[in-house]
């Protein structure tokens, strides 16, 4: 208890971090282990937000995925940076995609300066916010090899690793587990899995970049809450690895169901008016309404009266002046009948809406 | 401005007082119009835009009881391994969690805090400080005192803007404050705090050199820490902090009031704090549960005006997402079964703990230290600011000889705006020290100075 009321170390209670280092050993086995270190955060975005605070200056240049978590936005938007915006699909981010909005720089032009140019890729490779999509192993690699080309830093957010559908097994695997160059920052949650109330994540790199982080730490939060650091650690020493893999299964199993009723649902109600892709993870449904340019009027103006309410799909948009098509569900929280009604209101609303704008 | 102080508080506690000063506020009209904060802002906060689930909200005025709500990231709770726990106090009183306050704790809260601790703190600094603006004052739970800081100084900063601090100045936001670039104006402090005339000259300097012809180079802010400053253990009289607050108004800049150690103040009668004195919306204010109840949770709050509060809250929405809901909860269910009173009784007892370390630190600094050092009475907080006459510069003294006789001390280079330069001065703490271990320590402090004031003399 003593622990849990005192100051701690800036990068983490000691126990703790052992305990993750372990678990990162096991599930990602990073090349250069021994050039890598690991800081507990008040959870996965505080790290992030560290780390881009870390590179970015006012006006520089940021690649990201697109559509783009909300929060990153958020983070990144006081910069006023200038995106790079790649656009993704049903897989995720597209390697083509992606090579294609760098293609105005040569590599070799731009691999070695300090300023002015693209230093940073962020993406959230599995059961993306909002698209609920994976990037798949092959596509992982091309990526890689393309921030390989022209040196940029990584920053793999991950909060849904653990809510991935399927075998740990057969999770394709971490930008870390291939960062043989040691580009690569990754960003891990327990809020999905444990407690996001208890507000507790974790940041594995390369040392000099961590170090920055714990710098920064030291003159702001200090460090993440103690008495969570305790209870998490504990957890571990009672659960073991595989004691807490198991319970993430038992998490995904959960979001599962939830998946099946939503799809259910969507089948019901929105074939014919949406297109959406099945989600691999997570809790979101990104969907698109193809007869609606804009989905951002529909939804804050009219939505209510339906009693239903999603968000706009230009809430992720890095240019937030672009018209946007989609809108994101999220099925963590909602029960299978009030989906039902959900997804009912939502088609009236759809339908409503294109008769408005046949009008 | 007129305000009557008058008719202290006596809160009559266990045969001891803790006086509150009751603030007179003579009459409303006397309050000066609204304040132009936009000028305060940086870039950094002048573009910083509310989030999407902000915006969202405000749409959702009168939500009906039907509304289907599938717009939320948040996660299912049920699948939270935690269930209810019950913690011991140390007098014996349980605080017990039951599932539905455990799965509180366990979730995403509010950004601004966890709303009954917020009451809480509603109330307890309308208590205390009665703030004379209170209906446009907003309080954000922090993570720790200092997050809400450092998040002003973000919003606040821009390279080359103008910032007051106090000589000595708590070495901890210089980390923050120095990456973003300010130049700095320090002035000196006596027994009474910050010197109120070297203020007046330097902020008239400024004005004179800068002020006048370069209107971007604002004059932003000044830091202080009024209470038991750490590292120099002062607090300002009550004098000194309303001629500084009638400067702030003059030359138009807002006061970043840092009182972690409120509490921890020896006299019985509390300077009014620059909050209570607050009537033109100047003060963003910094409390923190981190020397009465627990450092390691992270629990702080700010108090100030609307408009800068919530830039901060934005702030916090893109970081770190509002502080641990478990660590809020417990502060809150202590305060539910304290009161303000049984709280108030605490930091007392926390308070009179601290004055006994402090008075056997100076017994053990008189009877060692007379001839080497010399020191003011703390008047609060934990520490005892020494100066070696005979010594120019501390660090090396400290760091490289100190510590091989296993005593380290904090070399007070840190605490100035000129790190670069040697100093006098050193800080010892004496919160976690028993009254033996601190006669011992500056047993062999004492050794340590001779030592080093013979090695000067050999190096001569």
């Amino acid at each position: 208890m003593t622990d849990c009321l005192q100051y701690g170390p800036t990068a983490g209670y000691p126990p703790l971090v052992k305990k993750l280092k372990s678990l990162t050993e096991r599930l990602h086995a990073p090349p250069r282990w021994a050039d890598t270190d690991l800081i507990v955060t008040a959870g996965s975005q505080d790290g992030l937000c560290k780390a881009l605070e870390m590179m970015i200056e006012p006006g520089d240049f940021v690649v990201t995925q697109e559509p783009c978590y909300t929060g990153t936005l958020s983070i990144l938007n006081p910069f006023e940076p200038r995106y790079v915006a790649v656009k993704c699909d049903h897989e995720g981010m597209n390697p083509k995609a992606l090579k294609e909005a760098l293609s105005q720089w040569k590599p070799e032009e731009i691999r070695d300066v300090k300023t002015g140019v693209p230093k940073v890729l962020y993406i959230n490779p599995n059961a993306c916010n909002p698209t609920g999509v994976s990037v798949g192993e092959k596509r992982r690699r091309e990526i890689y090899d393309i921030a390989s080309e022209y040196n940029l830093i990584i920053l793999e957010d991950d909060p849904y690793y653990f809510v991935q559908f399927g075998n740990l097994k057969d999770f394709p695997p971490s930008f870390l587990s291939m960062d043989t160059e040691g580009r690569v920052l990754r960003f891990d949650s327990f809020s999905k899995v444990l407690s996001s109330g208890l507000r507790l994540g974790y940041v594995t790199g390369p040392k000099p970049l961590v170090e920055r982080i714990v710098l920064h730490k030291q003159v702001s939060i200090l460090h993440a809450s103690s008495m969570s650091q305790v209870l998490i650690s504990e957890l571990f020493e009672m659960w073991g690895e595989d004691g807490f893999l198991k319970h993430t299964e038992a998490v995904q199993e959960f979001y599962l169901k939830q998946r099946e009723a939503m799809l259910e649902a969507a089948e019901k109600h929105l074939t014919g008016l949406c297109e959406w892709a099945v989600p691999t993870g997570g809790m979101f449904l990104w969907l698109k309404v193809p007869g609606v340019s804009e989905t951002w009027e529909m939804i804050l103006n009219r939505a209510l009266k339906k009693d239903v309410i999603l968000v706009p799909g230009r809430a992720f948009m890095c240019d937030p002046t672009t018209p946007c098509s989609y809108m994101r569900a999220a099925f963590s929280i909602v029960t299978p009948e009030k989906m039902e009604k959900g997804l009912k209101n939502l088609s009236d609303l759809i339908r409503e809406e294109l008769e408005l704008q046949k009008a | 401005m007129v305000l009557g102080v008058e008719n202290k508080i006596k809160l009559d506690v266990n045969d001891t007082a803790l006086s509150l000063p009751r603030i007179r506020l003579v009459s409303a009209p006397l309050l000066r119009g609204r304040m132009d904060y936009s000028r305060f802002l940086s870039t950094n906060a002048k573009t910083r835009k509310p989030s999407w689930i902000t915006q969202l909200r405000s749409y959702l005025a009168n939500p009906s009881s039907d509304i289907l709500w599938l717009a939320g990231g948040h996660p299912d709770a049920s699948l939270f391994p935690f269930k209810e726990t019950t913690i011991t106090l140390k007098n014996g009183q349980e605080i017990h969690l039951n599932q539905d306050l455990m799965a509180t704790s366990l979730q995403y809260g509010p950004i601004e805090g966890h709303t009954p601790l917020l009451k809480y703190l509603a109330d307890l600094t309308q208590k205390l400080h009665s703030p004379p603006r209170w209906s446009e004052t907003r309080q954000l739970v922090t993570v720790g005192g200092q997050d809400g800081m450092a998040k002003a100084f973000v919003m606040l900063t821009d390279p080359g803007d103008y910032v007051v601090v106090p000589e000595p100045c708590y070495a901890g936001i210089f980390s923050e404050l120095t990456s973003l670039n300010p130049h700095y104006l320090p002035v000196e402090e006596d027994e009474e705090g910050m010197r109120s005339d070297l203020l007046r000259s330097a902020l008239a300097r400024w004005k004179s050199e800068i002020g006048e012809t370069h209107s971007e180079k604002r004059l932003k802010f000044m830091y202080t820490n009024p209470s038991g400053s750490n590292p120099s253990g002062t607090n300002m009289s009550e004098k000194r902090r309303r001629e500084i607050y009638a400067l702030a108004c003059e030359y138009d800049f807002l006061i970043l009031e840092d009182d972690a150690y409120y509490f921890l103040q020896f006299q019985d009668d509390f300077p009014p704090s620059f909050l209570s004195l607050d009537t033109e919306g100047r003060v963003l204010r910094f409390d923190s549960f981190s020397k009465t109840v627990s450092a390691g949770l992270r629990v702080g709050y700010v108090t100030g005006p609307e408009f800068l509060v919530e830039k901060i809250s934005q702030h916090i929405m893109a970081t770190v997402m509002g502080g641990s809901s478990l660590s809020q909860v417990l502060v809150t269910e202590l305060f539910h079964m304290w009161g303000l009173e049984g709280f108030l009784r605490h930091v007392k007892e926390v308070r009179d703990m601290y004055r006994r370390r402090r008075d056997a630190a100076l017994s053990a600094a008189e009877k060692h230290l007379t001839g080497l050092c010399e020191w003011r009475k703390p008047g609060g907080g934990m520490f005892l600011w020494l100066k070696v006459p005979k010594v120019k510069d501390t660090q090396a003294m400290l760091l490289e000889r100190g510590t091989k006789k296993s005593i380290l001390l904090v070399p007070g280079n840190g605490f100035t705006t000129r790190p670069e330069l040697p100093c006098q001065y050193m800080r010892a703490s004496y919160s976690t020290v028993l009254p033996e271990e601190m006669d011992k320590a500056f047993q062999i402090l004492a050794e340590v100075i001779r030592d080093e004031i013979q090695l000067n003399n050999e190096v001569k």
